[in-house]
């Protein structure tokens, strides 16, 4: 089934076309990488599947639901997760409280009844305890959970991003730059952790640079150039392909 | 003996007041410089309920600061849906709205002439007519206000302003409706300044528009950058250190006309002089970016 599906897509940036009728589908439980130059219109992808950006032609879908000019966060409510280029986490929350923040349905976030139901808000906070420390365990910051999250390394903060996704029980994870200006262990640990996500029936979804590394893991993959896709294919076709030599290397 | 606690009922006050503001500034990054606004609404409704309507004061706060949360949604509503400066902007512009209207609307402020003769509070038959007795009830309604505040910010609720204040974009990717979360904290911040009014114009006995000035706005919002913002030592700090300088200048010996003019200026400096050096404040946790 495809979970998303983008339907000749368009958006301008004063004329200049940064995405142009641009249309693919995403199968549900695969992982599916978006290459290509900077400038191809990658992230600018990202944004328009989670309405930071509005597309002026075209439509997109969720679960066959049409979800296009919807509110951001509804999006995100739908089960549309993102994972920021630079990473953004909340730094002067400990770990444990980012992830927190992402939980959903949390009834104490509303004031009245954090301030008149105190049992009721402890309780679930209990609930949100046990949701946290299972995410953090999850990529491996169980013993990090304590620390400001602007004290944690560059990778660490990935981690603790792709743990807040999780909390917030995304569906579709649109992960941009994942393994970017991280260190090689630190490269593997996050694929794996794709890997199990996947196996778990999640979707990917990724932009990255790193093409060597996304080629292992993904299913499929697309190559954006000019605002449109170039060449999509397998992996092993993908690597084969002249387009990619030529967009990348321009040979 | 008085002197003191004139002080202290006026730091009260002043308290509550710097609270609700780091419930907005502290809390969920929005430097709003409106807050004298919602402490005069806060004095102006209570007043009036209580002249005109003979209304007992406890019922009478609470319908100002129902009033002025009420009234927070109009600014709150258009100036919300605005980034940085121009949410900054548009409060100031609120501020000045409203002490226009408190200034002009005669037939029911009486304008620049103020209103006198305000009564003082009573419960059961208990009047807090004395200078301590009304300690008295500022520091329990002080204590009510900072147990209320308190309870909010360590809640989901408070983690949630400070996700807001950290990373909107962030926090809307991960569900949540800012927008309406924002909304809440300014209701919030408005119906607590409120409680600061009414003790204020009942204290003094006189109120006229000119207590309610954007100086008084940004006063308070010093209070908040000097003492630190985004905890609960924060505006404790502020509010004792600005309410302690002038009065030393009293010891000093120097003139009320000078001093008046001095105090002035030494807000100005330290405001100046905080944002520069420590913008987190003597004793915040965040500072802006």
């Amino acid at each position: 089934m495809n979970i998303l599906e983008l339907k000749e897509v368009t958006k301008n940036f004063d004329g200049i076309k940064a995405v142009d009728n641009l249309s693919f589908f995403l199968k549900e439980g695969s992982i599916t990488s978006l290459i290509g130059p900077n400038g191809a219109g990658k992230t600018t992808v990202f944004n328009l599947i989670t309405n930071y950006l509005t597309p002026e032609k075209g439509s997109i879908y969720y679960q066959g639901e049409e979800i296009t000019g919807s509110l951001p966060h509804r999006i995100a409510n739908m089960g549309i997760g993102r994972l920021f280029q630079d990473v953004r986490v909340f730094n002067k929350l400990t770990a444990l409280e980012n992830v927190f923040v992402a939980i959903k349905k949390n009834c104490g976030e509303n004031p009245f009844t954090s301030l008149l139901f105190h049992r009721r808000v402890a309780k679930q906070e209990e609930k949100n305890m046990a949701i946290g420390l299972k995410w953090l365990e999850f990529v491996g910051l169980s013993e990090k959970k304590e620390t400001l999250a602007e004290d944690l390394s560059y990778g660490q903060q990935k981690l603790l991003s792709l743990a807040r996704l999780l909390a917030n029980d995304a569906r579709l994870l649109l992960l941009d730059e994942p393994i970017s200006g991280i260190h090689p262990e630190m490269i593997e640990r996050i694929l794996s952790l794709i890997k199990r996500l996947v196996q778990e029936g999640r979707t990917i979804f990724i932009i990255e640079h790193n093409i060597g590394a996304v080629l292992k893991v993904s299913d499929w993959v697309m190559l954006l150039d000019g605002g449109n896709l170039v060449a999509s294919g397998l992996p092993s076709e993908i690597k084969q392909d002249q387009t990619l030599r030529e967009v990348y290397l321009g040979v | 003996m008085n002197y003191l606690l004139h002080i202290l009922i006026m730091i009260n006050i002043y308290l509550v007041l710097a609270f609700s503001l780091n419930l907005l500034i502290g809390y969920t990054g929005l430097l709003s410089i409106c807050h004298a606004a919602f402490y005069g609404i806060g004095a102006y409704i209570s007043t009036l309920l209580m002249i005109n309507l003979g209304m007992n004061f406890f019922l009478a706060l609470l319908l100002s600061i129902l009033g002025a949360m009420l009234i927070s949604l109009l600014v709150s509503l258009p100036s919300l849906r605005l980034k940085g400066d121009y949410f900054i902007l548009c409060t100031i512009g609120f501020q000045l709205i409203v002490f226009t209207i408190l200034y002009n609307w005669i037939s029911l402020t009486r304008g620049p002439y103020g209103i006198s003769g305000i009564p003082t509070p009573s419960l059961f038959g208990f009047e807090f007519s004395t200078i301590p007795r009304y300690f008295l009830l500022t520091l329990i309604m002080g204590i009510i206000s900072f147990i209320i505040i308190r309870r909010i910010l360590i809640s989901p609720f408070g983690r949630l302003l400070k996700a807001i204040r950290e990373d909107e974009l962030a926090t809307q990717s991960l569900g949540k409706d800012i927008f309406k979360v924002k909304i809440l904290s300014f209701l919030i911040a408005a119906g607590i300044a409120a409680i600061s009014g009414s003790l204020f114009a009942h204290y003094v006995t006189y109120i006229d528009p000119t207590s309610f000035t954007l100086e008084e706005s940004i006063f308070i919002a010093t209070i908040i950058i000097v003492g630190g913002m985004g905890n609960l030592k924060g505006p404790f700090v502020g509010t004792v250190l600005l309410f302690i300088i002038p009065e030393l200048l009293r010891f000093l010996g120097i003139p009320d006309a000078v001093a008046a003019n001095l105090r002035q200026m030494i807000y100005a400096l330290l405001l100046i002089a905080f944002m520069y050096f420590r913008p987190q404040g003597i004793a915040g946790e965040y500072k802006f970016k």
